[in-house]
């Protein structure tokens, strides 16, 4: 039993960090931009397989092809998704969620045709190529690497919005933006940064998660709802609630799956989600700020 | 007793405090009549080419999922993007109690009643707690929740192959008059669904529901039981939609979760809405017909047609009058915008 409860312990942590890494740009967007990006997978599948393009078709280096990916990946979130989606139809919300959701769907149909399962996509970025043994189980390095990754990450971020005058300035913005417009803030420029900022954490993440979590055209979509399952446990847009919703998460999968059956997880989380929500209506922090 | 009234422009049946007008003005009527005929004709056209009336048989069952969809979108005043979720429950209900009970489909139809509706009772206080886009993202996950299921137990649902070999509704000897009744037949399906709707959203209840759409607090304060007509409003589509998996199961013998309860069914769904303008009830046929011939036709260009066809509806969406969908192109002036805001940003 003790044994067990150190597993479920272990995982949380392990889980939690890296749910809290594929939510935070999810969580992000939603806090700034008042919006929900359900074309959030494609920042998944593009990281995946533009840097296996480039890797594979360009002959470029890792770390070069990293560098152009990310280039790539703000290109087109600020070109498809800002410019061509989200300022053109932030007032008609069930356009832009269906326009940003096909979106999705053509660019996983779109890497599915071009790179089928057969195409043996994988990226070489793993960091620690061992396994840790813990208490008669075994964990994989790179998955403490990617738990550590998820934690430095979002401590960054949080000191950036915490410590810094553009952090503070994006802190407003999320607050009213009718008061931040009043006092000089230049709103789209925020947006736009918003934008680039929520790209980082998930294209992080799959870098670091692919060698033990695997690449596949239609990763996105159960990347998309652990991201949205975070948001709304959470409350929208709020980064104290998606950290405790993402390790709260983590814990629900880690408990289901060493005390039941691991296929429950899914189901699990959602139950909770959906109770939690019938006694605090906005989720657990439900604040209209971003902190 | 039902008392008839005939005045200048309709008839009016009366019986108790129940009252419903059937307008005779040929104005009113002549369009929809001209339409239904041109639909029941349609298929003798094109009777030699069996895919094509497969095709427009997907089509009415598009549209009548859409339909369905409109109203529960009208009534409670949330956009639900899962309304593949009782597709699914219906289709399995039917599927699994043909297949291992040997239910006839008489049976499994009503079984399909009871289970969606106990079902989506179950989840219609969703109504009552989620606001806005916690309520199209809750009903987002519902369908891929139970997706997730119909692979968990693989060996009851048959997630990735499907079930196959339910028993048929009709069986004529010859296959081409199985394909043109299984047309007339969702034709039927459907057109009832939208007489069924036209008629709620005309009568008192239609106007309780618009109170509802436009603002939730100002309608309760008028005395409109708010809470439950959303329920209502949940869970009666949602049969409906549950019936048109159980048709589809006995139609077309076989049943995937995993053609009707991804995403990408549901986007077709809502881009039928959205595209037929706005949830308003007629313009789901068009918009369905629309996304099934842009669908039937994309299928020709090989396996690139999967990327594609999200790429057409994005195009459609987009140069389409917003708003108006290609109802609007018909009639250009609505007497109400029946279709609910969605509001994550303060107001």
């Amino acid at each position: 039993m003790k044994e067990i409860l150190i597993h479920i312990a272990l995982y949380t942590v392990l889980w939690g960090s890296i749910y809290l890494l594929i939510s935070l740009g999810f969580s992000l967007i939603c806090g700034v931009l008042r919006i929900f990006h359900l074309g959030y997978g494609v920042t998944f599948v593009l990281a995946a397989y533009l840097v296996w393009t480039f890797m594979e078709h360009a002959h470029l280096g890792l770390l070069p092809s990293i560098l152009l990916m990310v280039l790539v990946q703000i290109g087109f979130a600020l070109i498809v998704f800002y410019k061509g989606i989200f300022e053109r139809y932030l007032e008609e919300e069930e356009v832009l969620l269906s326009l940003s959701l096909l979106v999705f769907v053509a660019i996983a149909h779109l890497a599915n045709y071009l790179f089928p399962v057969t195409a043996g996509v994988s990226l070489p970025t793993t960091v620690v190529d061992d396994v840790l043994t813990v208490g008669g189980s075994t964990i994989a390095y790179q998955m403490i690497v990617a738990a550590a990754v998820g934690v430095l990450v979002t401590v960054l971020y949080v000191l950036f919005f915490l410590k810094t005058r553009i952090g503070l300035i994006i802190r407003a913005v999320s607050q009213n933006l009718l008061a931040a417009r009043l006092m000089g803030v230049n709103v789209n420029g925020m947006y736009y940064l918003a934008m680039v900022l929520s790209i980082l954490p998930p294209t992080i993440c799959l870098l670091v998660i692919a060698p033990f979590w695997g690449v596949d055209p239609f990763m996105g979509s159960p990347l998309l709802m652990t991201a949205m399952l975070i948001a709304i446990l959470g409350g929208l847009g709020n980064l104290k609630g998606s950290i405790v919703a993402s390790y709260l998460i983590g814990f629900i999968h880690a408990t289901v799956s060493f005390l039941f059956v691991s296929r429950f997880m899914g189901l699990a989380a959602l139950i909770v989600t959906l109770v939690v929500m019938i006694y605090r209506r906005g989720g657990i922090f439900a604040g209209e700020t971003l902190w | 007793m039902v008392k008839l009234e005939l005045r200048r422009d309709r008839i009016v049946a009366r019986w108790g405090d129940w009252k419903s007008e059937w307008v005779i003005e040929p104005r009113y009527w002549r369009n929809p009549t001209i339409a239904i005929t041109a639909l029941f004709l349609l298929p003798l056209l094109v009777q030699s080419y069996p895919h094509i009336l497969t095709m427009i048989t997907t089509a009415n069952l598009y549209a009548a999922i859409a339909i369905p969809l409109a109203l529960q979108i009208l009534g409670t005043a949330r956009v639900n993007f899962g309304p593949q979720l009782y597709l699914g429950i219906g289709g399995y209900t039917a599927a699994l109690l043909n297949l291992h009970w040997g239910w006839s489909p008489s049976l499994t139809f009503l079984a399909v009643i009871v289970v969606c509706g106990v079902i989506a009772l179950l989840i219609s206080p969703t109504t009552w707690i989620a606001k806005g886009l916690y309520f199209s993202l809750i009903t987002l996950i519902l369908p891929l929740t139970f997706l997730d299921v119909t692979f968990i137990w693989g060996d009851i649902f048959r997630g990735e192959v499907g079930l196959v070999g339910m028993s048929p509704l009709l069986n004529f000897t010859k296959v081409s008059w199985n394909y043109l009744a299984y047309y007339y037949l969702s034709l039927i399906l459907m057109l009832l669904y939208l007489l069924v709707s036209d008629r709620i959203v005309r009568s008192r209840l239609g106007v309780n529901l618009a109170a509802i759409n436009e603002n939730e607090d100002v309608a309760r304060m008028m005395g409109v039981n708010v809470d439950r007509y959303k329920v209502v409003c949940y869970v009666f589509p949602s049969i409906l939609t549950g019936i048109v998996g159980w048709f589809i199961v006995h139609t077309f013998r076989t049943f995937a979760g995993v053609t009707y309860l991804p995403l990408e069914f549901m986007t077709k769904v809502l881009i039928i809405v959205i595209v037929g303008g706005r949830a308003f009830l007629y313009g789901a046929i068009p918009g369905a017909y629309l996304i099934s011939i842009v669908e039937d036709s994309l299928r020709a260009v090989g396996p690139s047609n999967y990327f594609l066809f999200p790429l057409v509806l994005i195009l459609l969406i987009v140069f389409l009058p917003r708003g108006e969908g290609l109802w609007g192109l018909y009639r250009k002036r609505r007497p109400r915008d029946y279709f609910p805001k969605l509001h994550v940003r303060r107001e």
